[in-house]
């Protein structure tokens, strides 16, 4: 039976007063290398009423760039809809491979949005670049303030100690550095040994942390407008300026200047981040945070060329995504550990 | 740039488009590798064995000083890109061992081959620039 037709008897399970339920306009999304991602469209009768709903299918691949936990994405969806923190609304979490192969949520679909980099860096999103920018950084403030337990996230989300948090994400993203590098890595070791001689101060707080927030994982409207922040599945507890160390990554700069993310001067978004987040963002902890941000980003691009390199997920975003980022992750090591002019 | 002008814009989907747009791209930089793969890979073999020549005297572990001045010796085999990659990997390889050991130690020559290590290191980020990068 084709993807479409077991979507559409899924859907109708979970739609138990629908009448005629019906799929259709499946599309699969480019990008999201820990993802396949559909959108389509579910139309059915209820209650004497045509529904017509535009959904988004998040399955798990064979294999994925990034090994993440989708019980945990759905829970941060689900704990941050409704809130400042504009996510889809998910509806449907199954873990059941005899679905549709692999484990998979379907949410909300938001529309009329864009979130690819090189389009929002384009007419007419890049008339409200410094918009976005000051939403961005509001919003992960928002993120990084509120309350895990509020959130229902805590035993969802693995806890963690304020003084622990550094080491367990280095280890975390070292075990994967470790087993996927293809060729001996000098520069990234040297920046594991200082990140192992320098450890920064206990977290100021424990903060829900999103892990992949960067320009291209939110959905922008035509007027500049932020609609949703998506791509959870890194999502854990931790210290809050592991999200602003990554977001603020050189790797991020779409416009190929000094803008983070393509969209602020770095100060001004660490600036706005600390104004909504209440936050203090010390400047040598933030250091370390963006050394350690460099070492996971090469132990995802890596792992992606791994994927790729070894015939496991041959979608062009792996291969993409190592050979674009990795000079550039070597790069910014470099740059912050001061020896690139 | 005919795939993603002409055919990109005749698929069907926009999946399909911007799997084919990322090929393209992917050819492009590859195009731009092929061009120097052999020279940069042997450009940095050589820096490296002349670091490693450099370093023999300064490093105080007898068994490293002994594979640096092996490496130091060793010369091409052939000049096939997966022969030329295999020699890289060694070499770089002992690179981390030297620089996590001259980290290390105390003294200005051990900081002459610290500052030689992060030379051939910003080095090897410029033999390896691409196209496709941010930053």
């Amino acid at each position: 039976m084709e993807l479409v037709d077991r979507l559409q008897a899924y859907v109708a399970t979970r739609l138990p007063r629908a009448l005629d339920v019906a799929v259709a306009n499946l599309e699969r999304i480019f990008g999201g290398g820990s993802r396949e991602t559909y959108r389509f469209t579910v139309s059915y009768r209820e209650a004497g009423r045509d529904v017509s709903r535009r959904l988004i299918l998040r399955r798990d691949p064979p294999a994925s760039l990034i090994e993440t936990e989708r019980r945990v994405e759905f829970a941060a969806y689900r704990a941050f809809f409704g809130t400042r923190v504009p996510v889809p609304e998910p509806l449907w979490l199954e873990e059941d491979p005899r679905h549709l192969d692999h484990p998979f949520f379907i949410m909300e679909e938001i529309t009329g949005c864009e979130a690819t980099p090189f389009r929002l860096m384009a007419p007419p999103y890049d008339a409200h670049l410094k918009e976005i920018g000051r939403q961005k950084w509001t919003i992960l403030g928002e993120i990084a303030k509120a309350d895990p337990q509020a959130l229902g996230l805590i035993g969802v989300m693995a806890s963690v100690a304020p003084d622990e948090a550094w080491r367990r994400e280095l280890s975390l993203w070292l075990r994967d550095l470790d087993a996927d590098e293809i060729e001996p890595q000098p520069i990234t070791r040297a920046a594991i040994r200082w990140l192992r001689a320098n450890p920064p101060p206990p977290a100021q707080r424990i903060s829900v942390v999103h892990a992949d927030y960067r320009t291209g994982n939110f959905l922008v409207d035509e007027t500049g407008r932020i609609r949703g922040i998506l791509d959870w599945e890194l999502a854990h507890l931790g210290d809050p300026l592991e999200d602003l160390a990554w977001g603020i990554n050189r790797v991020w700069c779409w416009n190929r200047d000094d803008r983070a993310g393509g969209l602020l001067p770095k100060d001004e978004a660490i600036r706005l981040w600390e104004a909504s987040s209440g936050l203090r963002a010390d400047r040598a902890a933030l250091h370390w945070w963006e050394m350690f941000s460099c070492v996971k980003g090469q132990a995802i691009w890596l792992s992606a060329a791994r994927e790729y390199h070894d015939g496991r997920n041959q979608d062009p975003i792996m291969a993409l995504a190592a050979w674009m980022q990795c000079n550039s992750q070597d790069r910014t090591m470099l740059e912050l550990m001061g020896h690139l002019p | 740039m005919k795939l993603i002008m002409e055919v990109v814009p005749q698929l069907p989907t926009s999946y399909a488009q911007q799997a084919l747009s990322g090929s393209a791209t992917i050819l492009a930089a590859a195009r731009e590798e092929l061009d120097r793969a052999a020279g940069r890979r042997i450009e940095e073999n050589r820096a490296l064995r002349r670091l490693f020549a450099e370093a023999k005297g300064v490093v105080t572990d007898s068994d490293l000083a002994a594979r640096l001045a092996e490496a130091a010796a060793s010369e091409e085999g052939s000049l096939l890109i997966s022969e030329l990659d295999r020699s890289n990997q060694q070499l770089r390889a002992l690179l981390i061992r030297l620089h996590e050991h001259v980290e290390g130690l105390k003294g200005d020559a051990a900081r002459r081959v610290e500052a030689a290590i992060w030379a051939e290191l910003r080095a090897s980020t410029e033999r390896r620039r691409s196209m496709l990068g941010n930053f």
